[in-house]
C-alpha cells in the first residue's frame, strides 16, 4: 500500500507552464521531453506540473508519474541552480575520485547528494560519464572538467 | 504472406514434445498456453489469463534447446519443438527464482507453496523489509485493462513498488477491486462497512443492487462505466440476460434458433 510522502515543499509558481506545455503538441511521444522541460524550467517537478502535463496529453496520471519517477535526471525535489557531478566510475575512481569528492564536499559544504540551503549548488555523484581518459571528471551542469587535481579543482569556478 | 490456401491451416499447426509427451501446438501459442491445454501445469505468478503477459515472475522458465525461456511469453515457432519444464535447470532457476521471492513476501501462501514444492528458503543477502508484493505488476495491468490505470510501478530496483500518483490515493480510482482480485500474493487490502468500501485508501460509497439490494459496485464504478453499467449486481444481471433471451423474438430466417 502506498508509502508516505517524502513530501517536495512546493510554492513554486507555476505560471507560464501552460506556454512551456504548448511549445510541443500534445502527443504521448512529447511526455519525456516535456517532462524534461519542466525539470529544467523548475529544477525539480512539481506535483502541479506533473498534473497539468498529464492533462495537456490526455494520458493517466498514474503513468506520467510512473515515468516521471524513472530517470534519474528527473527529480521530485528542487535542484540547485548548478549540479555538481563526480564521476565514480572505475578509472576515476583509480584516478582518486573518493578524494576528489571529499575536496568538493568540503569546499561546497554539502554532503553527497544534498542541495545547499541557499538553492545554488546540488552535489551528486555519476557511475560514468564517459570520458574516462580524463580522470578524474567532474561535470558542472553539461561541461566536463577532466584530469582533476588540486590545483585545478580551485580553479573549478564554483 | 504465401497463397496456397489448403496448407495454410497445416502450417499453422505444430508437433513436438513437452517433457517427452508428443503434443500438437498452433504456432504463434505461448508454451504456457501449449502446455496447459494438455494439462501440464508450469507455475507462475505474474501470468493471468486475460492480462497482456509481462514475463516478470520468471517462474513459468522452461528448458529448449539447452536454454531457459519463459514459457509465458515464449511462442512455438516450429515443428518438432521439444520442451522441458522440469529438467534440473528449470528447477534450479525456479528455486532462485522463489528464494528471492521469500524476502520480498514471506507470508504469501502462494509463495510458500511454492517454495516448498522447489526447496526453496529465503536468502539472507537479500533481505528487505517484507511487504508481501512481489511487484508483478499484475494489478497494474489490470488496472490498465480496465482504462482507469490508476496505479502504476513506481521507482526503480529496491524502491520500486505499486502506487498511486505521488503515493497518495489515487484520483483515477473507481474502487473496482480488480487490483485486489488479482494479486497473487493477496497484498492488495480493502474493506467493506456500513455501504462503504475502502481500497488504496480511498473511500467508496457501495450502490446497492437495484433488484436485490447487494452492494456490488461503488458509486464511482458506475459512474464510469456510463451507459455501460446497469448497476444490477452480477447475479441479477445474469438473470436479466436469461430472461430477455428467453422472451426474446426468433431470429428472423429462422436457421440460427437457439
Amino acid at each position: 500500500m502506498p508509502k508516505t510522502n517524502p513530501g517536495a515543499p512546493e510554492a513554486v509558481d507555476l505560471t507560464g507552464l501552460r506556454g512551456l506545455l504548448e511549445s510541443r503538441p500534445p502527443e504521448a511521444r512529447e511526455l519525456l521531453p516535456l517532462l524534461r522541460d519542466i525539470q529544467t524550467r523548475y529544477r525539480h517537478l512539481p506535483e502541479e506540473a506533473v498534473r497539468g502535463l498529464s492533462e495537456y496529453l490526455g494520458l493517466p496520471l498514474a503513468r506520467v508519474y510512473a515515468v516521471s519517477r524513472f530517470y534519474k535526471s528527473l527529480s521530485r525535489v528542487p535542484k540547485g541552480e548548478r549540479l555538481v557531478k563526480v564521476c565514480l566510475g572505475t578509472a576515476c575512481h583509480l584516478r582518486g575520485a573518493p578524494a576528489l569528492l571529499e575536496a568538493l564536499e568540503g569546499k561546497l559544504g554539502l554532503a553527497l547528494g544534498e542541495t545547499g540551503k541557499d538553492g545554488r549548488f546540488t552535489l551528486e555523484s555519476v557511475n560514468c560519464v564517459g570520458a574516462c581518459a580524463l580522470a578524474p571528471v567532474v561535470m558542472l551542469d553539461d561541461e566536463v572538467h577532466g584530469k582533476l587535481n588540486d590545483e585545478s579543482l580551485a580553479d573549478l569556478p564554483l | 504472406m504465401s497463397g496456397e490456401r489448403s496448407g495454410e491451416r497445416f502450417r499453422d499447426v505444430l508437433r513436438g514434445t513437452i517433457d517427452g509427451k508428443t503434443v500438437v501446438a498452433r504456432r504463434g501459442a505461448t508454451v504456457l498456453e501449449t502446455a496447459e491445454s494438455v494439462g501440464i501445469r508450469i507455475p507462475t505468478l505474474c501470468h493471468r489469463e486475460g492480462l497482456p503477459p509481462d514475463g516478470n515472475c520468471r517462474l513459468c522458465v522452461v528448458e529448449t534447446k539447452g536454454k531457459l525461456v519463459i514459457s509465458c511469453m515464449f511462442p512455438v515457432r516450429e515443428d518438432g519443438f521439444a520442451i522441458l519444464t522440469q529438467s534440473p535447470g528449470v528447477r534450479e532457476a525456479r528455486r532462485f527464482v522463489l528464494s528471492l521471492m521469500l524476502n520480498r513476501a514471506p507470508k504469501a501462501p502462494a509463495i510458500l507453496k511454492l517454495a516448498g514444492e522447489y526447496g526453496a528458503g529465503a536468502d539472507p543477502r537479500f533481505s528487505r523489509d517484507p511487504d508481501n508484493c512481489v511487484r508483478c505488476g499484475r494489478c497494474v495491468r489490470a488496472c490498465r485493462a480496465n482504462r482507469t490505470e490508476a496505479i502504476a510501478l513506481v521507482g526503480r530496483g529496491f524502491e520500486r513498488s505499486v502506487s498511486g500518483p505521488f503515493e497518495k490515493p489515487p484520483p483515477d480510482c473507481v474502487g473496482c477491486l480488480s487490483c485486489a482480485f488479482v494479486c497473487p500474493t493477496g497484498n492488495i487490502l480493502y474493506s467493506e462497512r456500513d455501504g462503504k468500501r475502502r481500497i488504496w485508501d480511498k473511500e467508496f460509497r457501495l450502490v446497492p443492487c437495484p433488484e436485490c439490494g447487494t452492494p456490488v459496485f461503488t458509486e464511482e464504478q458506475i459512474r464510469f462505466l456510463g451507459e455501460k453499467a446497469s448497476g444490477l449486481c452480477p447475479e441479477c444481471g445474469r438473470r436479466r440476460l436469461a430472461s430477455a433471451l428467453r422472451n426474446a423474438e426468433p431470429l428472423s430466417g429462422g436457421s440460427r434458433g437457439f
